[in-house]
């Protein structure tokens, strides 16, 4: 469902961009590239839910392997779709904010769910 | 409330309700009654068993195949998972794809560190709540 949002969103930012930027111009293969890295990130994203839920695997193993999935999809649509240029430095800058990103995801899911667990053991007993 | 019990070896057995609502001792009775109409039979290593359908924790599917976890063991079914959600009393939920829960049999709940729902039974099986059925499961305890 939110996959579907991906497109408007970056209809959103060439909007604003258009607006902000003198020269800006874009592209038909460009905005094809872009919503098509949309929903293929959403994609993604949704499928690497599934290392979650492989209960014989460790934790450590499923959640590294599920940041490396979405990491190297990210990673791969931004630097295809020229959203942040090939260079060390800023790569290693996207890296950061995506840790940094990850973690606060993963607190917020955690905290959430472990709230939901709280009140269903209230009415349990 | 009136109780009149009449024992006659020719009759049909049946019990029959008058009341102005429903209340949660009629509730209670249904669940009796559904529970002990149910025959569910459990293969063990050598035998089959008539399992309690209170004392089942969960049925789940693993590699295709069915199995109750009562608090005796593990025990495989012939029936598929969608024949028994379609006859079990409502104690049972279903708390993800594979997995129909008694919310009797829950010990508690617990927050995983992968961002789900875990459910631990009273035989010690864990079992998640998937995210389809998270809502459900949350109503069903009145949140």
């Amino acid at each position: 469902m939110f996959g579907g949002f991906g497109p408007v969103i970056i209809g959103i930012i060439y909007w604003i961009l258009s607006e902000c930027t003198d020269n800006f111009e874009i592209s038909g293969f460009e905005i094809f590239l872009g919503i098509a890295s949309t929903y293929l990130l959403a994609f993604v994203q949704a499928g690497a839910s599934v290392f979650n839920q492989i209960e014989h695997w460790p934790l450590p193993k499923s959640t590294l392997i599920h940041f490396l999935t979405l990491f190297a999809a990210y990673s791969v649509c931004y630097i295809g779709n020229t959203w942040i240029p090939f260079d060390p430095k800023v790569l290693l800058i996207f890296a950061a904010v995506f840790v940094s990103v990850y973690f606060v995801v993963w607190t917020t899911v955690y905290f959430s769910v472990r709230a939901a667990s709280k009140k269903l053991n209230v009415r349990i007993k | 409330m009136k109780l009149k019990i009449f024992i006659g070896k020719t009759d049909e057995e049946e019990i029959i309700i008058r009341a102005r609502e429903k209340t949660p001792l009629i509730e209670a009775i249904e669940r009796l009654v559904s529970e002990a109409d149910m025959d569910i039979i459990g293969y063990g290593n050598k035998e089959a068993v008539k399992l309690d359908v209170s004392e089942i924790c969960c049925f789940s599917v693993n590699d295709g195949k069915v199995f109750a976890h009562a608090l005796s063991g593990k025990y495989r079914l012939k029936q598929r998972l969608f024949q028994l959600e379609e006859k079990l009393p409502d104690s049972f939920i279903k708390i993800n794809q594979s997995c129909l829960a008694n919310i009797r049999m829950i010990e508690r709940f617990d927050a995983s560190f992968s961002g789900s729902l875990l459910v631990r039974f009273k035989d010690g099986s864990t079992d998640y709540v998937s995210r389809r059925q998270m809502k459900s499961v949350k109503e069903r305890f009145g949140i």
